[in-house]
């Protein structure tokens, strides 16, 4: 029965899903909706991602540190940790942030949206709550989490710079060097590539659960919650698959 | 609207920063990845590539100059590696360099090197080929750190034979260590030495009485003496020479020269009081 | 009895000119066996309220939503403006919606906008070709017409229960809608503010020429508003009549509403 369900829910988010890619080519096209979701997506995320990054950089030093010293290999230390934010630490970790702000964030606002007939007010104003509530906010999730990724990428790189800097002092130019001399592009393609999915999913997941609330004030928070925990979720399993089709073709 | 142009500026200058991020970043990994400005290209045939891969340094004077860009296998002996290098560096790579595979680092990335030769003045083509210098391959310096760890056991087993025989065997060396017999007869040697040494300063007194009771005698008298002394210290040197079958070490010999030098001061010192 | 009269009535007036809203045998099953319209048959005549009671569940907001296409049928035929809003396509749906307004029970003010966003969300998707100082008259005059103008800046949030409704309504009211849709307009407020709104229901009656069906519990509100009452029961029109004949009615169930 639980399996059942699972599969209902999966296969109807598949056709919510599916209608994105019909409406979001139909006119009207939402601009200042849009502007104002990648305003809310993506700037005023920023802080949260700034700061996860910031640690995430700086611990991932320390962490690897001991390890590298003891094969004697700690001018490894700026390329390691700069591979495995670009990679797989920043990507993931923002786009987990993200699922915990963002598609919470729309799953309570559709939710409440549809508890209080404000979807359904829209319909009936002759307006595509669709194209207007879900469109907007799934594009600009989807454009907007690959750019946090790249301030989290960033943000990562200068943790990790002083994460090195409390056992030793590295000069930043030759720290920044020893990066990019260690990075390739297949590094930062396929990362990029799949931050896109998770935006997308975060987007897409979180907009599914509100509008699909029931009535009820309650269904808002479940509405809500089912949002982090799913798009969490299927975050790992994107990024699972991505690594495997990564390892297939490179 | 103004609500409006509140946020779009910082979303603007949001958007900005991150793309410039993404663009730095491919800007300059592409620039340390050289598929940016002018290149050249070289190929040379190695007979084996040790684990190069497409991808590793190219070095020229120890700088990244290039990475490889394709590697192909000609026939079974002979594999072709393609070199992407910079432009600015063609100028400094003439026909006769060579190239050859090293290792960098701990991890064991290979590099390729690339060695300037000694007599060529004409600058490489674009396409073209150098010669290879067939790299030390791991299983090459196992063999020979192999050879230093035979040699190590050879010596060491050869101590053990050294200090075995020291103990337990019958050579010269063995003996001296050992034998109660040869022992004693060292120590006999040194007292027969001391008997001597006895007997001849009981001369040497003779001798240097003869001498003074010819004091007036000249430089005749007194090589005569000599010659004298010189004769009897032959003869003592043959008697000491018999009596030391056993033993005719050297610094024996030497030593009894000392002694018998210094008794001669002494004496002539008692002589003079 | 009370099936031959509905039988009758339409027929009379369409004889006079057609109506508004025409629904026929209409059916609807949530679920699997939650049965809740057995064969409503309904009209609007133009320039009429018409006020439908029923208890709590009885199927009457299922049906005005039906005929705003929000919930579909099973079964059944409903006629707009003549058009059968069953049978026609997205766009000509919407270009029906655009002429009749809706007012939802909580008002379904749009949370995240201003009062001045929210009327003027409406209009800015519908005439596009408005300026800014249009749009800004609009809003204002649509304001003034439920007598809040002094709350355009404010933020839903900050709004009472009355205020929401009467807010909701001036934004139904900006498209200039020929037909209303009333759900329980004065649920949840006092009997001051109740009156206020059914006043106001009233007066847009008389300004605007709409014609209305008004969904509520409010006897008081029926009383004011109506030109006629139907009365569901079950799933099917039980009774039907203007408010003094009803409460005469010879039904025990029917007159309970009156009391």
């Amino acid at each position: 029965m639980i399996l059942k369900n699972t599969f209902t829910e999966i296969g109807e988010t598949t056709i919510f899903a599916k209608k994105f890619f019909k409406e979001v080519f139909i006119p009207p096209y939402e601009t200042k909706e849009f502007l104002k979701q990648c305003y809310v997506i993506g700037y005023k995320s920023l802080p949260l991602v700034a700061i996860t990054g910031f640690i995430m950089g700086l611990v991932l030093t320390l962490q690897s540190r001991p390890t590298l010293v003891k094969f004697g290999a700690e001018s490894w230390l700026p390329g390691m940790v700069a591979l495995s934010l670009i990679r797989e630490i920043a990507p993931v970790i923002t786009a987990l942030i993200c699922a915990g702000k963002i598609s919470s964030g729309i799953g309570a606002e559709l939710g409440s949206m549809k508890v209080t007939e404000q979807i359904d007010a829209m319909e009936v104003s002759a307006v595509n709550p669709y194209n207007y509530l879900v469109v907007t906010r799934v594009l600009a999730c989807t454009l907007m989490i690959p750019i946090l990724v790249f301030f989290a990428d960033a943000i990562g790189i200068i943790g990790g710079y002083v994460g090195i800097n409390i056992h030793g002092d590295v000069n930043f130019y030759r720290y920044l060097t020893q990066i990019i001399q260690s990075l390739e592009f297949l590094d930062l393609f396929p990362a990029t590539i799949k931050t896109f999915f998770f935006g997308f999913f975060i987007g897409m997941i979180g907009c599914f659960k509100g509008f699909n609330a029931s009535n009820g004030t309650e269904s808002v928070g479940q509405a809500a919650n089912s949002a982090v925990v799913t798009a969490s979720l299927s975050i790992f399993i994107i990024d699972m698959v991505a690594v495997q089709i990564t390892d297939l073709f490179f | 609207m103004e609500k409006q142009s509140r946020y779009t500026w910082k979303l603007g200058m949001f958007v900005t920063i991150g793309l410039l991020l993404f663009i730095m970043a491919v800007y300059f990994i592409g620039k340390q990845k050289n598929l940016f400005g002018s290149t050249f290209h070289i190929t040379s045939q190695f007979k084996t590539v040790s684990g190069l891969e497409v991808g590793n340094n190219v070095r020229f004077s120890g700088i990244n100059v290039g990475t490889v860009e394709q590697i192909q296998l000609k026939n079974d002996s002979t594999v072709i590696v393609i070199l992407v290098m910079k432009e600015e560096v063609r100028e400094f790579i003439k026909t006769d360099a060579t190239a050859s595979i090293g290792s960098d680092g701990l991890m064991g990335d290979k590099v390729l090197t690339i060695s300037p030769g000694a007599k060529s003045t004409k600058i490489i083509e674009d396409n073209g080929q150098i010669a290879s210098v067939d790299g030390i391959e791991m299983h090459d310096i196992m063999k020979s750190v192999k050879k230093s760890v035979d040699n190590i056991g050879v010596i060491s087993d050869e101590i053990a034979i050294f200090s075995h025989s020291m103990n337990n065997g019958n050579g010269a060396l063995a003996r001296l260590v050992k034998d109660d017999k040869m022992a004693n007869s060292v120590s006999n040697t040194l007292s027969n030495l001391e008997t001597g040494t006895k007997g001849f300063s009981e001369n040497m007194e003779a001798a240097k009485s003869n001498f003074l009771f010819r004091g007036y005698f000249k430089k005749k008298e007194k090589e005569k003496e000599k010659k004298a002394e010189e004769r009897k210290e032959k003869q003592e040197e043959k008697k000491e020479k018999q009596e030391e079958k056993a033993a005719k070490e050297k610094e024996q010999k030497e030593e009894a020269k000392k002694e018998k030098q210094e008794e001669q001061q002494k004496k002539e010192e008692a002589k003079k009081n | 009895m009370a099936e031959e009269k509905l039988h009758k009535e339409p027929k009379k007036k369409e004889k006079g000119q057609s109506p508004m809203i025409e629904i026929k045998d209409l059916h609807k099953t949530f679920g699997t066996d939650n049965t809740i319209l057995k064969g409503v048959n309904l009209v609007l005549n133009k320039d009429e309220n018409l006020v439908v009671l029923g208890r709590s569940g009885s199927g009457k907001s299922v049906t005005i939503k039906c005929i705003v296409g929000l919930i579909e049928p099973d079964k059944g035929e409903i006629k707009v403006f003549d058009e059968n809003v069953l049978n026609i396509s997205k766009s000509e749906l919407n270009a029906i919606r655009v002429r009749i307004g809706f007012l939802f029970q909580s008002g379904a003010l749009y949370d995240s906008m201003s009062v001045r966003e929210n009327l003027a969300f409406t209009l800015s998707k519908h005439k596009r070709d408005l300026n800014d100082d249009e749009v800004e008259k609009e809003v204002m005059e649509a304001l003034e017409n439920v007598g809040l103008a002094e709350a355009v800046d404010k933020m839903p949030s900050e709004l009472s229960g009355g205020m929401r409704k009467r807010i909701g309504l001036a934004r139904t009211l900006i498209l200039k809608p020929e037909i209303i849709l009333y759900d329980e307009p004065t649920t949840g407020l006092d009997t001051i503010t109740s009156r206020e709104i059914s006043e106001l229901i009233l007066d847009i009656k008389n300004k605007q020429k709409t014609s209305s069906i008004i969904i509520t519990h409010d006897m008081a509100c029926a009383k004011m508003t109506s030109d006629r009452i139907i009365v569901l029961k079950d799933g099917v029109i039980h009774a039907e009549g203007t408010y003094e004949e009803l409460e005469k009615d010879e039904d025990e169930w029917v007159r309970s509403f009156f009391q």
